[in-house]
């Protein structure tokens, strides 16, 4: 039986209809179902229900076998997990975001608030700006709109939240997307099942 | 005064019973090397970072702890025991008899991000054979010799399933360097097994990521093909000898150990093993227990020929599935 993470946040959704399309009948949780674990006895899953974050973790521990997690989330954490799919849908943007209309000039050293610490302490290094990384857990937005920071590094979907909020995608990093994470020993276990559930996903075309 | 009992991330002290399990555990295979003619050579935690800097490694110079000592020496805590093995016993190697059959135990320190779920602080033991006459195999007797050494030494240490995945350095050097794209790309999604980067026209590559060698063994080049005939031969011989280890090979597994200078240097990769690799893998653990393999290129870079092939195995690791096997 293969055991599954799936995040609780934006690319639940995203996996679920994915999973359905692939011929997996997994339901929607309702809104009050607690329950954290679910199987899926005739598709041979057990299903458990993560915080976005957690789901690399519970992957690398062998917890879980697989999981769904947005590739924002795996490069901040730097596991040492196999991907072998990106999903099509429910992509969006890793962007820098603030109320001016550029982009810090060389030299200057400005604030850069973010939930991506390593990932923006990344990106900085290759800057001709300096930044102060300031590391948020939520509400990342807020923090140009209220000058805690000049930028924000953030992930943007539609962009009206920026506009709602006179805010400004300065410039984007890169495509977001969630993926299928698998973990090295469980890939080596239960590599027929696990093909066998990428073909099926690419039957769908529910990945890249 | 109040004490905290905490400790730094990515470290861990065992008490009692976890203590003593480690510590049996540890007694059974040292025991288990001593009967095979291995001989414990006892390392230092730390060591000058000079030697270091332009020797093969498997260790990033990020994930080492530096630091300069109170006589301005830079200095580095201990990351792998084969580097440091190597360096201290390459100039003595003339002098001695060989094949030489060397063990030893101890921690080694490496940097992790935390939020990986990887821990700073690894007790490895682990054996190391110098110096094993060749044949005329190009010296694969003595690789064989030394995986089957692991492999006994795996069996020994417990009742769990395992199961050990082998390759070759250099299997892939040809269809990487025959790819048409980006060469960094492809070179970290045949380790990730990222489908999409091999679905346009890599078809070998593709086989590789999805079963761990391409359809027709033709594709990796003359050499690397017959290797990969014997490989697969030799894995069916330690399954029937090993029931309780899967063995099996994958050579996407080891796709970033790589040979050839051209994909070294563009790659900025400078693994030291250059012939078998084998990997264990304990249960479902993402992390393997531990793995080895033919490094003959570190005591080049050393100024000596010399055959040299070692293992390692991560006693917490092990012990970490034993305990969720336990649970079960």
């Amino acid at each position: 039986m293969i055991r599954l993470a799936l995040p609780k946040g934006r690319n639940l959704k995203v996996a679920l209809a994915a999973f359905r399309a692939a011929g997996v009948a997994l339901a929607d949780p309702e809104p009050d179902d607690r329950r954290l674990q679910m199987t899926v006895p005739l598709d041979g899953l057990e299903v458990l229900f993560l915080k976005d974050w957690d789901v690399p973790l519970y992957v690398q521990h062998g917890v879980a076998d697989c999981g769904v997690v947005g590739s924002d989330v795996l490069d901040e954490v730097d596991g040492d997990l196999l991907v072998p799919a990106r999903f099509r849908h429910g992509t969006s943007r890793l962007s820098f975001i603030g109320r001016g209309a550029e982009m810090p000039e060389a030299g200057q050293q400005i604030r850069l608030a973010t939930k991506y610490p390593a990932t923006a302490r990344r990106l900085v290094q290759d800057r001709p700006w300096g930044a102060e990384i300031l590391e948020l857990s939520g509400s990342v937005e807020l923090a140009p709109l209220l000058d805690l920071a000049e930028l924000a590094l953030d992930i943007v979907q539609t962009g009206r939240t920026l506009a709602e909020n006179r805010l400004r995608e300065l410039e984007t990093v890169c495509e977001v997307a969630p993926c299928l994470v698998v973990n090295r020993g469980a890939f080596q276990l239960l590599r027929r099942e696990i093909n066998g559930l990428l073909e099926r996903f690419e039957e769908a075309r529910m990945v890249v | 005064m109040k004490v905290s009992a905490s400790l730094p991330t990515g470290v861990a002290a065992l008490f009692f019973d976890s203590a003593r399990r480690h510590r049996e555990l540890e007694g059974r295979l040292v025991k288990r090397l001593m009967d095979h003619g291995f001989d414990e050579v006892i390392l230092p935690v730390v060591d000058y970072l000079d030697p270091y800097e332009e020797m093969p490694s498997g260790v990033r110079r990020d994930e080492l702890y530096r630091f300069v000592d109170r006589d301005g020496q830079v200095l580095a805590l201990r990351s792998d025991f084969t580097t440091m093995l190597a360096r201290l016993i390459a100039p003595r190697l003339a002098t001695l008899e060989l094949p030489l059959k060397l063990f030893y135990r101890g921690d080694v320190l490496r940097y992790q991000q935390d939020r990986a779920g990887r821990q700073r602080e690894f007790y490895q033991l682990g054996g190391e054979v110098l110096g094993a006459v060749g044949g005329e195999d190009g010296g694969e007797d003595g690789e064989r010799a030394v995986l089957t050494e692991f492999l006994d030494l795996l069996a020994a240490t417990g009742r769990r399933p395992l199961l050990v995945v082998l390759g070759f350095a250099g299997a892939l050097d040809g269809l990487l360097l025959g790819f048409k794209g980006r060469l960094a790309y492809a070179a970290a999604a045949v380790v990730r097994r990222e489908r999409r980067a091999f679905r346009d026209g890599a078809e070998a590559l593709l086989q590789v990521v999805e079963s761990g060698m391409p359809a027709d063994v033709a594709a990796l080049g003359e050499e690397a093909g017959a290797r990969l005939g014997r490989l697969t031969a030799l894995a069916g011989e330690l399954a029937e000898r090993f029931p309780r280890i899967a063995v099996r090979v994958d050579l996407a597994e080891f796709g970033d150990q790589v040979v050839a200078p051209e994909l070294r240097r563009r790659l900025a990769l400078r693994p030291y093993y250059d012939g078998l690799v084998f990997r264990a893998f304990a249960g479902r653990a993402a992390e393997p227990v531990g793995g080895g393999g033919r490094y003959d290129r570190l005591f080049q870079r050393l100024g000596v020929t010399a055959t040299a092939s070692g293992f390692s195995l991560s006693l917490d690791r092990l012990w970490e599935a034993e305990t969720r096997e336990d649970e079960a």
